[in-house]
């Protein structure tokens, strides 16, 4: 067994730093202020993001653009169904949506890869958008209110939960034989699928997996911001940022969101408090910086030791 | 569950294929009896990839149809026929390149008809096979490290692991050194007696088509002129005016 060598994607330090992080982020309300609350949230709320993003897009190596469509329908059915639904059945729903709306756009949208599967994504999330803001003007709601929304300290467990599952998920399926078969399709679809790998039923289904617990982030963030905004909702600007961690994280497993997903945040949170005019001009370089010295992200940096090819190329 | 003495284990019948004008193969018919090693020798163009490409299902026929093992295969989809124990080589070679050598034979040995699910009997298969084409050294390396010949004898390590019956050799010897050739034909004979394979081999080093092969089928044109041992080929006047354009 030991002449096997697996290429061990979470050795026991990385998975004790996580869980002490998990305990952490757990605790974290019970001593910190409203504003580290609200901020250790919207850390939770991207990690949730990112880690599915990841399922999909790292795994099989379609890069979706579009992964703002189901946040925005999750939050979307939400607000909806305000005061008329429980709140409990609104996000599960709210996660059925976006993975039944992935399993109905997924198969002809599957079919392209590479840069048309990019805009193709963008386009779909942004034909959604449109569809819903005239939608919402046609019945004459500019914006909505949400009266009543619970405490901070349920939206940020909830939040919790969400993204432990997020990484959870992403645990599970990245060990797995699924796992291994959507890795496969990744480096060569025609040769995983003639080496059996059923290639359309798994992007298909990973896709659907990467969809649902998005939908259920855009659920219980609404509920943040009491007051809905369409384009908020499905502002590109979410799927952007959920990648940019991704990417600065590197890898293919669970340690690249956690690690991109806490440096851009305090990034942006140190330059957002002290610099916010050079903010934008700052994250840029930053991006741009590490697309260019380290395209493996920072796990990258840190496995370079392992010089593992061209996987991420 | 069928007596398969009786029946060919692959019956190709009026297969054709056609891209858009373009006949690529028509009324292509031969079998192959279990245990069989049976090369598909033509020029370029001939339409030898065509047909591997057909009976693995990466191509839908035009005509004809293709039975494997006694139910007809024809349309179904790749990783469909390789789970019933078909398994084919690519000419320009398909690594998995960001994978090491023996996680591209594990998705084989998990997905092919071999169906290992657990990653350890997967992997172990796997090793065993690497063991037997002379590549566990190279477990752990990145395909995308491995040279030309590395590579071709991937591709055909991958095709032995799926667990296939029935295995698709699409040139694995073209731009291998006279060694490399050596070296490949070796262990070609030595894996299809031990795992009992039947074989189609495509091949323009007709000394090794020669060599492994005890019937070959000559394409051109998209069709079949010729079949025989290797040496009525050798001798057929139109296998000769096709090849060397003599009036024989």
């Amino acid at each position: 067994m030991s002449a096997v060598p697996v290429p061990a994607p979470a050795t026991r330090a990385w998975a004790v730093a996580g869980l002490l992080g998990a305990a952490a982020l757990a605790a974290l309300p019970f001593f910190a202020n409203p504003y580290l609350v609200a901020t250790g949230l919207t850390l939770l709320m991207w990690l949730a993001l990112t880690q599915s993003w990841c399922l999909l897009s790292k795994l099989t190596g379609y890069v979706s653009l579009g992964h703002v469509v189901f946040y925005g329908l999750g939050a979307y059915l939400v607000v909806v169904t305000w005061q008329s639904w429980p709140l409990p059945l609104a996000i599960a729903a709210a996660g059925a949506l976006a993975a039944l709306f992935a399993a109905l756009i997924g198969l002809p949208v599957l079919r392209v890869r590479g840069p048309y599967f990019v805009i193709l994504t963008f386009g779909i999330a942004e034909l959604v958008k449109y569809s819903i803001l005239a939608a919402e003007a046609a019945s004459g709601t500019a914006s909505r209110i949400l009266f009543g929304a619970p405490d901070l300290i349920v939206i940020y467990f909830a939040m919790f939960a969400l993204a432990a599952a997020a990484t959870l998920l992403l645990v599970v399926v990245g060990r797995s034989r699924f796992g291994h078969g959507l890795r496969s399709l990744r480096e060569n679809e025609e040769a995983a699928e003639t080496l059996g790998v059923p290639v359309v039923r798994y992007k298909l289904l990973a896709f659907v997996l990467s969809a649902a617990i998005p939908g259920m982030v855009g659920a219980v963030m609404a509920l943040r911001s009491t007051y809905f905004v369409v384009g908020q909702v499905f502002d590109p600007m979410i799927s952007v940022t959920a990648i940019a961690m991704a990417l600065l994280g590197g890898g293919d497993d669970t340690r690249g969101p956690i690690l991109g997903t806490l440096f851009l945040f305090i990034v942006s949170e140190v330059l957002w408090i002290r610099a916010p005019l050079a903010y934008m001009l700052i994250l840029g370089a930053v991006l741009a910086g590490f697309v260019l010295v380290a395209p493996g992200g920072i796990l990258g940096l840190l496995d370079s030791r392992r010089a593992r090819g061209a996987s991420g190329a | 569950m069928n007596d398969a003495d009786s029946a060919p284990l692959l019956e190709v019948r009026d297969l054709g294929k056609r891209f858009g004008g373009l006949t690529a193969l028509s009324g292509v018919s031969f079998s192959v009896a279990a245990g069989e090693t049976v090369g598909i020798m033509g020029a370029n163009g001939a339409g030898k990839t065509t047909l591997f490409s057909l009976i693995a299902g990466n191509a839908r026929p035009s005509a004809g149809t293709i039975a494997f093992a006694g139910g007809r295969i024809d349309g179904l989809s790749p990783d469909r026929i390789c789970r019933l124990g078909i398994a084919r080589t690519f000419q320009i070679v398909k690594p998995f390149p960001g994978l090491t050598v023996l996680e591209n034979l594990r998705t084989a040995a998990m997905f092919g008809r071999a169906g290992l699910r657990d990653r350890r009997e997967a992997d172990a298969a796997a090793m065993a096979v690497l063991e037997e084409v002379g590549m566990a050294a190279l477990a752990s390396a990145p395909a995308a490290t491995l040279t030309l010949a590395g590579q071709k004898r991937l591709e055909v390590a991958r095709a032995i692991a799926t667990g296939a019956r029935l295995v698709l050799l699409d040139e694995v010897m073209a731009g291998l050194t006279a060694t490399e050739v050596a070296q490949m034909l070796d262990t070609l004979r030595r894996v299809r007696d031990a795992r009992r394979l039947t074989l189609i081999v495509i091949e323009h080093v007709m000394q090794a088509l020669m060599k492994l092969c005890a019937r070959i089928v000559v394409l051109h044109h998209g069709e079949r002129i010729a079949e025989g041992t290797p040496e009525a080929i050798g001798n057929d006047p139109r296998v000769l005016s096709v090849y060397f354009g003599t009036a024989a």
